[in-house]
């Protein structure tokens, strides 16, 4: 993962702290008694989870409940199981950081660094100092378009390009009440160009499914032309012969680092442990890779057409703010756009 | 004679006395119906009244829940969709139950199979098929149409409030139908020949004898059309929030995200119970009126009514509804679960095994969510139906005070939404001591929950036209209440029960809006999946899928129809 290196952010290289560490084959023998483990993930597309789990199982014979849903969606079950003392997700796999935020200062998550952090790209490590969460995906949001109906040079450069009139009926977006890519989306613009973006967009009657990947399957029937999408489903889709393609926005691409934790109560330690382990290996990194995610593992080369972060100008909303904002920016989504 | 004949049943209740076994059977359902409906109902109506945390007396739930314009403005989308769907499924409903049942419309059958077709198709799976059809852009309707006349856009769009009262309306009108067949089927010819001999032609009888004589029924399908169409969860979800507007589910589902606000959720549930007992009470008002026993053990003649040159168009009528709701979502379900990409069209670069080798082989839990589907599904018709028959018949024949109050109860469960009695199940039983939280049997109980309505207005409507003189000539010559109901009411009904288990058990094949918050991860149905596929707009998978769930409900359907005989759904035979 040669293209971080420019990219250095929070980079603390302090040495994290041993107490939670375990021997990892011990860890996996515990962890094969305890068979499997449910895990509630946003992070990906469907395929994608669904392949992760897959190899997991594969390598160590545990079977993964994957259950792939919106970040929104995630965490309100989350939250519905937490109200009934159940604890049936044994890792969570969010992709909006206020989730992390909040879970964590209400103490429902398990402390546990895995032994494999020190080995991911700088870039990401030591991102919740108190090793409650860690990353263990990430994607940008960019500007996405039908490149059979849009020739390239006609194709949106820059957010504010979507509200240009000739995008009239022509937008997709996801919703950010579902996804958290899209929150954070909404978040950045609002942070960038003050909540009139969105008055602007609304406008231009963009079509607004739920996940963000929902943008991909409207460019491709070629039900809207222009979106803002994420870089891997639609370059994923792309690569599958689908008329797509995308541009990194001018004023920035929004960056979205989306942790995973260990639910406090888990019924499965060793084997959600293990799985924490496992998001961080070269396999795990290799098949992010072949669904267009970003490769945590420095081994591992990002995929074909995707453009390093170094050269990309890249924003991101802070844990603080998107713990505070999302919430907001969902009221006022629902304001501006009537549901 | 109403009121003879059940003077008549309490008196014999009295001559048995305490010991007819029968009671305690009664005691034992109406516990039950307490423990499936009431509680989550208490805890329902208590809740709206609570504050979050503290449990204390509030009412700022309320003000919360109709605080805000868009809040309201959802309840009345709800309310016109409502209307809208039934009004318009009754359009599409009616003309198709005269002509099938009253006239010599040419594919008669053929018609009622493909009513059938629609009857088993799921709303959502019927919304995203009319999402291929109808997308303002990319739909096929809007393609033929651009290429057709070489308009620069078409003029479909699903995602519109008119193209929600469509689809739910494409998928409920069966129900009218069902209701209204068998009602026509049941007015014997010899009424219509009185109308005749009279003076009254064909249309003036259908409209002074026949469709009065239907109305009961026709307005029981109607009002159940309007309360599934508010109570619906998925289609809106998949419709309105592109369309931009919300309903009550979609706005309840909204109360239960973050931060969960389960309190105001429910009391924002409260104006739909409130519009349930009234139409309800309106419905009661109508067919009591007229207190008719069309069914007295003897059948009338039946002739179908000649039409001439006009059966044509009553056909023709048949399959423009048929091609709307049939036809034309199949072909392109099927295009969209053999292709790479949908909106890339019928070529054969396009063609692939992919989404089924998915949907069946690699994903997680997609293969076994359908399974959990039908386990879960005949169980809770199974239940439903014993649960319903019984309460039924008490209501009916009167056997204790206020028996109304059960069948009011019986209905009640349709109106809640789906969500909203998850909740209250949950709360009352997914804690300690139960624990049912993430269990097969919450969900097969919160199914049963729903599902009771339908087995009620069935197992009602078939004893209503049992006469109770049958019974009473059992009891009369010493026998129990209990061999009357075995060797005279279970057989007549035979036919009946099971129609009605199979009427529950396929929409709870495909029950979502109660699932969605109570399965966990080993009681996924095939019905979360599905809606979980449509956050992403999978087309692709989410056809393989519903297609296979389709594909498992015809053996089923043999099966009924080897038992019960052709058509056993949409018909309701007089003996």
């Amino acid at each position: 993962m040669k293209f971080l290196a420019g990219f250095a952010v929070v980079a603390a290289l302090a040495f994290a702290p041993l107490a939670a560490r375990a021997d990892l084959k011990a860890l996996e023998e515990a962890a094969k008694k305890e068979g499997e483990l449910t895990w509630y993930v946003a992070h990906y597309t469907s395929e994608g989870a669904e392949e992760l789990g897959r190899a997991f199982t594969k390598t160590y014979g545990i079977k993964v409940n994957v259950v792939r849903t919106t970040a929104q969606v995630a965490y309100q079950r989350l939250l519905q199981d937490m109200k009934n003392n159940q604890t049936i997700c044994d890792v969570f796999s969010s992709t909006d950081l206020g989730h992390y935020a909040r879970l964590k200062a209400e103490g429902k998550f398990d402390k546990y660094i895995p032994e494999n952090a020190p080995k991911i790209d700088a870039a990401f490590r030591n991102f919740d100092p108190d090793g409650y969460y860690h990353p263990t995906a990430a994607g940008l949001v960019v500007l996405s378009y039908n490149s059979a109906k849009v020739k390239a040079e006609d194709a949106p450069k820059k957010w504010t390009d979507l509200l240009d009139i000739k995008w009239k009926g022509k937008v997709s977006t996801g919703h950010p009440a579902f996804s958290g890519y899209v929150g954070t989306w909404v978040l950045s613009m609002r942070k960038l160009y003050e909540w009139k973006y969105f008055d602007s967009l609304e406008k231009n009657k963009p079509q607004i499914g739920r996940s963000i990947n929902d943008t991909v399957t409207a460019l491709v029937a070629g039900e809207r032309l222009v979106a803002a999408g994420a870089d891997g489903s639609t370059l994923f889709s792309a690569a599958r012969g689908n008329p797509l393609a995308i541009n990194y926005p001018t004023d920035g691409a929004v960056l979205i680092i989306s942790p995973s934790s260990i639910v406090k109560g888990t019924k499965h330690p060793n084997a959600s442990r293990l799985f924490m382990e496992f998001l961080y290996s070269i396999e795990a990194s290799e098949i992010n890779v072949k669904h267009f995610g970003m490769p945590l593992r420095p081994e591992v080369a990002g995929g074909p057409g995707t453009q390093p972060l170094s050269k990309i100008k890249v924003i991101r909303p802070t844990v603080e703010e998107v713990e505070k904002g999302i919430p907001q920016v969902i009221e006022q989504w629902r304001d501006t756009f009537g549901n | 004679m109403a009121a003879s004949s059940a003077g008549a049943s309490r008196g014999s209740i009295l001559r048995t006395g305490r010991w007819d076994a029968t009671w305690l059977l009664w005691i034992a359902i109406i516990a039950i119906l307490l423990i499936l409906v009431v509680s989550p109902f208490v805890y329902l109506v208590l809740t709206s009244f609570q504050a979050e945390k503290t449990g204390d007396f509030t009412l700022s739930n309320y003000a919360t829940a109709y605080g805000r314009a868009r809040y309201i403005d959802a309840l009345f989308n709800s309310l016109q969709l409502g209307a809208g769907a039934a009004i318009l499924a009754g359009v599409f409903a009616i003309p198709l139950a005269w002509g099938v049942a009253r006239t010599d419309m040419p594919g008669r059958g053929f018609t009622r199979m493909l009513v059938l077709a629609t009857f088993i198709t799921p709303p959502y799976t019927g919304a995203v098929a009319w999402i291929l059809l109808a997308g303002p852009n990319a739909g096929w309707l809007n393609r033929f149409y651009m290429f057709a006349t070489g308009a620069e856009a078409g003029p479909f769009n699903i995602y519109s409030f008119t193209g929600l009262v469509v689809v739910i309306a494409l998928y409920s009108f069966p129900y009218i139908f069902i209701f209204t067949t068998a009602a026509l089927e049941l007015v014997s010819s010899e009424m219509e020949d009185a109308a005749n001999i009279l003076g009254a032609g064909t249309w003036r009888t259908m409209r002074r004898v026949t469709l009065p004589l239907a109305l009961p029924a026709i307005l029981g399908g109607l009002i159940i059309c309007f309360l599934e169409a508010i109570a619906l969860f998925a289609s809106p979800a998949m419709i309105a929030i592109p369309a931009r507007f919300n309903v009550v589910t979609t706005q309840l589902f909204q109360f239960f995200g973050n931060p969960v606000r389960v309190e105001v959720a429910a009391a924002y549930a409260m104006p739909l119970l409130g519009v349930t007992v009234l139409l309800i009470l309106v419905q009661r008002l109508i067919t009591s009126r007229k207190g008719f026993a069309t069914l007295t053990g003897k059948g009338g003649e039946r002739r179908p009514i000649r039409l001439g040159p006009w059966r044509w168009v009553v056909f023709g009528y048949a399959m423009l509804v048929a091609t709307l709701s049939v036809f034309l979502p199949y072909v392109f379900l099927v295009q969209s679960s053999l292709a790479k990409a949908w909106g890339r069209g019928f070529s054969f670069d396009n063609l692939t095994l992919r989404n089924f080798n998915f949907v069946l082989f690699e994903h997680a839990t997609a293969a076994q969510s359908v399974i959990n589907s039908f386990l879960y599904a005949a169980a809770a018709a199974t239940a439903a139906v014993l649960i319903t028959l019984g309460i039924a018949y008490i209501v009916t024949r009167r056997l204790v005070p206020f028996a109304e109050v059960l069948g009011f109860l019986c209905v009640a469960p349709f109106v809640i939404p789906g969500v909203v009695l998850a909740i209250g199940f949950y709360a009352a039983y997914a804690p300690p001591p139960l624990s049912l939280y993430g269990t097969a049997l919450i969900l097969i109980l919160a199914f049963t929950t729903r599902f009771l309505p339908i087995g009620y207005v069935n197992a009602s409507a078939a004893l209503r036209s049992l006469n109770p003189e049958m019974e009473e000539a059992v009891r009369v010559l010493g026998g129990s209440r209990v061999m009357a109901l075995r060797r005279v009411v279970a057989p007549l009904l035979k036919r009946s029960l099971l129609g009605a288990w199979l009427l529950i058990f396929i929409p709870a094949t495909r029950e979502l809006s109660s699932a969605i918050f109570l399965y966990g991860p080993n009681t996924k149905v095939a019905s979360v999946m599905i809606f979980d596929m449509s956050e992403e707009g999978n087309f692709e998978y989410l056809s393989a899928l519903a297609l296979i769930l389709q594909l498992l409900t015809l053996p089923l359907l043999w099966i009924g129809q080897r038992a019960l005989g052709r058509d056993f759904m949409l018909r309701r035979t007089s003996t």
